[in-house]
This record gives structure tokens, C-alpha cells and sequence, in this order.
């Protein structure tokens, strides 16, 4: 039973590995991903790297080095300080939290993700922040590699997903709101919205995709700490951005309170609540 | 069945053996012999079975007042009797080691169970183990037999080699064995107090002939956000 040359090594436990028998840029287990470095670079997440062999250098974002490679591939400020290169010969164990991994193949295509789910990603690919906040949008060819607590499981659309297990999406160029509209109508639904009597089955929001595309949903609700994403330019029409107050349709609203998009209020508005 | 030990004389003898039920439970079946194991991490058991709080982890006075010194404190219960008893603790990954007189170092609160037959005891290990923010001291288990160790996630083996020298993240380390030197790496440059590290400013550097146990997760340590 035991493994040849591993007399240690009871039977049924995983056999030690060395960079012969790790593997490149492939999974070693649900849960590390093992990235093969050639003098090529690998951009990752803060912290994530577990071990490796050879000879690696992790250098910030701002590192003067790196200007050219940041301008062409990494075009979220924002992020910079949760990002750093990971750079020279050997093999690197990346994980997170015990969390599965999984690495994913672009080609030549556009995948949106939760910010904190991003674990790594080739240089050829392009990191850009995506206009639903919190999500950042990789764009071009190559790998990346993601976290998600539990399984990722890949759905086409049309679908509504639970907002916790929302991983990303590829291709899909519809990601919106959904809201289970009657539960909240008539005079029980207008009491259950303002009281809360009467329960809710928290499941009255989802969010919806349609047209041609990719889901990617985490097969668990418990989310991944968020990445601070940093403030957004300050602009009118940014969402998120809390530009030029007052503009559009914010009427009735208290100026500078900062306001969750599809928040209940909007709905008991709607609703004349 | 677990008298499955026979020894080339003619004896056999009774060694409780270790079998993983799943990934997170550990059976051990024991016919009259005994394991220590982390106190409270029984989850049921069968046949006949004495628990004992083994003040000090069994080490004798000397040990248990190293320990209470360093910092490096276990409370280990001694397990004696007849039947099969399980083992599990936060459902944390269990890893099954086997020792043939070499020695593993594991951190204190990765340690499990091992055979009654196996020394434990701390062991300096320098700065290292400040980075990692659990002491200057680690626990060493030596002798033959066997022992199980925890994990968050299922751990990676790694093996280092002479040419193949290793570097290992400190939150991530688990155990180690096998005649390995171990230095701490420090990246820490201006950067790092402006605010642009890479991230990885402590690792721990694994040169020899051995074993490195890795978890996918990080504990927090001081080094972990610069």
C-alpha cells in the first residue's frame, strides 16, 4: 500500500510531492492550484501564495518595474494594493482559506467576477473594474484562477440566481434585479414590507441573466470577504460613484446618504408604501 | 484485529492502529494499549475505554513546565481500552503520519493523537515562530508509531531535497519532518512600510532531506498583511 520510496507515508494519505510531480498550472487538489513560472509573471492576490520552489519574487503593483505591465494588463487602481506580481523560476501552491479552486480558460473572451473571488491570473488576460461594483471583469486570453466555498457550478441562461451565490459570468450582458413583486403587493404585503410580521421567505430578490452566456454560481451562500474596491471616480453617471447629487430621479432622497442599489425602499416607494 | 502488528521474534505486539474514516475522523482501534489524543476531541467510541487528563501532555514535570514557559501548550487526554474510538475536532482535515524513530515538528494545535509510545516534547525553533504568532516554540513527536495531525483544508506533502530547497508561507505551515533546516525570509523593505509590499514579506526557507505538511488556508499572523 504504501508508495514506493515513501516508507513514512501510511497508506491512503496523498503522496509527497516535488516539483517533478506537481503539476503546471493545474490543480493539485480541490483546494490549492499549482502555478508553473518560467521567468513569466502571474499576477495574485495579496497573501494567497502557500509555498513554492525555485526562486519567486513578489513585488507590488507600484513597483517601478512593473509600470509596463500594469499599464497593458491591470487597469484597476483601485485594486492595486490587494494585487501583487509574482515573478522568476519554479512552482507556487496557491489557496485560500480552504476554499475550492478552480482555474478557468479564456479565450479570446470577457468573464466578470466578485472581487474577492479572484485568486490569480496571466498577465495576457486584462483586469479591469466592471461597472457593477464589486465585480472586476477579466478580458482576453489566458488563465485565471478563482476561489468559491463549495463547488462552482456553470448554468446557461435564462436564470435568477440567489445574490450570495453569484460567483460571476461570462459572456452575458444582462446582469439585473429581479424582485418577486407580488409578495410585497396588497395590504398583507404592504404590512409584511413595513413590519416584517408575517416573515419573508428571504428569497423575494434575485438576480437575473438573460441571452447568451455562462453562470458561474458557488454551490454555498457564504460569501467571500470582499475586496476593498476603493472609491469610485467621482463622476455623474458611474453607479456607485455618488457623482453630481441630486441629478437623476433621486428625488425624495436625503442628499449624501448613501444608498444600496435595489434597496427595499426603493420598492415601498414604488409601491406608494 | 488490531494485534496486526507481528514482530520478526515470534511477539506480537498490541499497537493501536490509526485508520481515517472519511477525511475529517480518525479511528483508532486499540486492544488494551493506549494513544494520547487532544483533550475533548472524542466523538464516540465502542467497546471499553478510559479517558485520562494527562497534565503536562505526559512529559513529566520538566515538560509541562517547559510548555507552560514557551507558550507551546496541549492538553492531551490518555486513551486506554478495548474497542475502536474516534477522533475528530472542528472538522478540520486529519493527516495520517507514520514515524520510523525520525522526529516531526507540528505546531501544538495541529496535533491530534499519536501512539502512546511516541515522545512528545518543544523544541526552539527560533524566530520563525514569532512571525507566525504562536511562539518561539514548536512540539516535536519522536519514536515509532503513529500520529495525526490537522489541517484546515487537506494538506499538500511537499518534498524537499537538496537541490530542491522549499520556502513556505508561515500561516500555512503545518508540520515538518525529516532532516530539514528551516531559516526565516525576510522580504520587508521600504515598500513594505509604504504600504506596497508583495505581500509575502515573512517566509520560511526548508533546505535538506524531508517532508513539508502545507494547508490551503492561512492562519493570521503578524506577517500576514504586509
Amino acid at each position: 500500500m504504501n508508495p514506493a520510496g515513501n516508507p513514512s507515508m501510511p497508506a491512503g494519505a496523498p503522496a509527497p510531492l516535488d516539483p517533478m510531480s506537481l503539476p503546471s498550472d493545474d490543480s493539485v487538489n480541490a483546494y490549492t492550484f499549482c502555478v508553473e513560472l518560467r521567468g513569466s509573471q502571474w499576477f495574485l492576490q495579496k497573501g494567497k501564495m502557500i509555498a513554492y520552489y525555485g526562486s519567486i519574487e513578489f513585488n507590488g503593483i507600484g513597483h517601478g518595474r512593473l509600470d509596463r505591465l500594469v499599464r497593458t494588463s491591470f487597469h484597476s487602481p483601485l485594486h492595486a494594493s490587494d494585487w501583487v506580481v509574482a515573478e522568476g523560476q519554479g512552482k507556487m501552491l496557491l489557496a485560500d482559506r480552504a476554499f475550492d479552486v478552480n482555474s478557468y480558460d479564456l479565450e479570446d473572451g470577457n468573464l466578470t467576477i466578485r472581487s474577492g473571488n479572484l485568486l490569480a491570473f496571466q498577465p495576457t488576460l486584462a483586469l479591469k473594474q466592471s461597472i457593477v461594483p464589486g465585480f472586476l471583469t477579466l478580458i482576453g486570453t489566458g488563465k485565471f484562477v478563482a476561489a468559491s466555498n463549495g463547488p462552482v457550478v456553470f448554468m446557461e441562461p435564462p436564470i435568477r440566481v440567489d445574490p450570495q451565490a453569484l460567483v460571476g459570468w461570462a459572456d452575458c450582458p444582462s446582469p439585473c434585479h429581479h424582485y418577486d413583486h407580488g409578495y410585497l403587493t396588497g395590504v398583507i404585503g404592504g404590512v409584511r414590507a413595513l413590519t416584517g410580521i408575517g416573515g419573508t421567505s428571504g428569497e423575494e430578490h434575485q438576480f437575473e441573466f438573460v441571452g447568451a452566456g455562462t453562470v458561474l454560481l458557488q454551490s454555498s451562500e457564504a460569501l467571500m470577504a470582499e475586496q476593498a474596491t476603493g472609491a469610485l471616480p467621482q463622476q455623474a453617471g458611474v453607479p456607485g460613484g455618488q457623482g453630481a447629487p441630486g441629478q437623476h430621479g433621486q428625488r425624495g432622497q436625503q442628499p449624501g446618504q448613501p444608498r444600496l442599489p435595489g434597496q427595499l425602499g426603493d420598492l415601498q416607494r414604488r409601491f406608494g408604501l | 484485529m488490531p494485534c496486526s502488528d507481528p514482530i520478526s521474534d515470534g511477539y506480537r505486539r498490541c499497537v493501536a492502529t490509526f485508520r481515517l474514516q472519511g477525511s475529517r475522523v480518525l479511528a483508532v482501534d486499540m486492544s488494551g494499549d493506549a494513544v494520547k489524543a487532544k483533550n475533548g476531541s472524542m466523538v464516540a467510541y465502542d467497546g471499553q475505554m478510559a479517558f485520562k487528563k494527562m497534565t503536562g501532555g505526559g512529559e513529566g514535570v520538566r515538560g509541562m513546565v517547559t510548555r507552560r514557559l514557551t507558550g507551546e501548550q496541549m492538553t492531551v487526554m490518555e486513551v486506554k481500552g478495548h474497542g475502536t474510538c474516534w477522533f475528530a475536532d472542528r472538522a478540520t482535515e486529519i493527516n495520517l503520519v507514520s514515524l520510523h524513530g525520525e522526529k516531526l515538528f507540528v505546531e501544538a494545535g495541529n496535533l491530534l493523537c499519536t501512539d502512546a509510545g511516541l515522545r512528545t516534547g518543544t523544541h526552539f525553533t527560533g524566530v520563525r515562530g514569532a512571525s507566525q504568532g504562536n511562539g518561539l516554540f514548536t512540539t516535536t513527536v519522536e519514536g515509532s508509531g503513529q500520529a495525526a495531525i490537522m489541517s484546515e483544508g487537506p494538506a499538500v506533502v511537499l518534498r524537499v531535497s537538496r537541490q530542491y530547497p522549499l520556502t513556505v508561507d508561515p500561516g500555512a505551515y503545518v508540520a515538518h519532518q525529516g532532516d530539514l533546516r528551516q531559516n526565516l525570509q525576510s522580504g520587508v523593505t521600504f515598500r513594505t512600510l509604504l504600504g506596497e509590499g508583495g505581500g509575502e514579506a515573512f517566509q520560511i526557507r526548508f533546505e535538506g532531506e524531508g517532508l513539508v505538511y502545507v494547508q490551503p488556508s492561512e492562519r493570521t499572523t503578524i506577517a500576514g498583511d504586509v
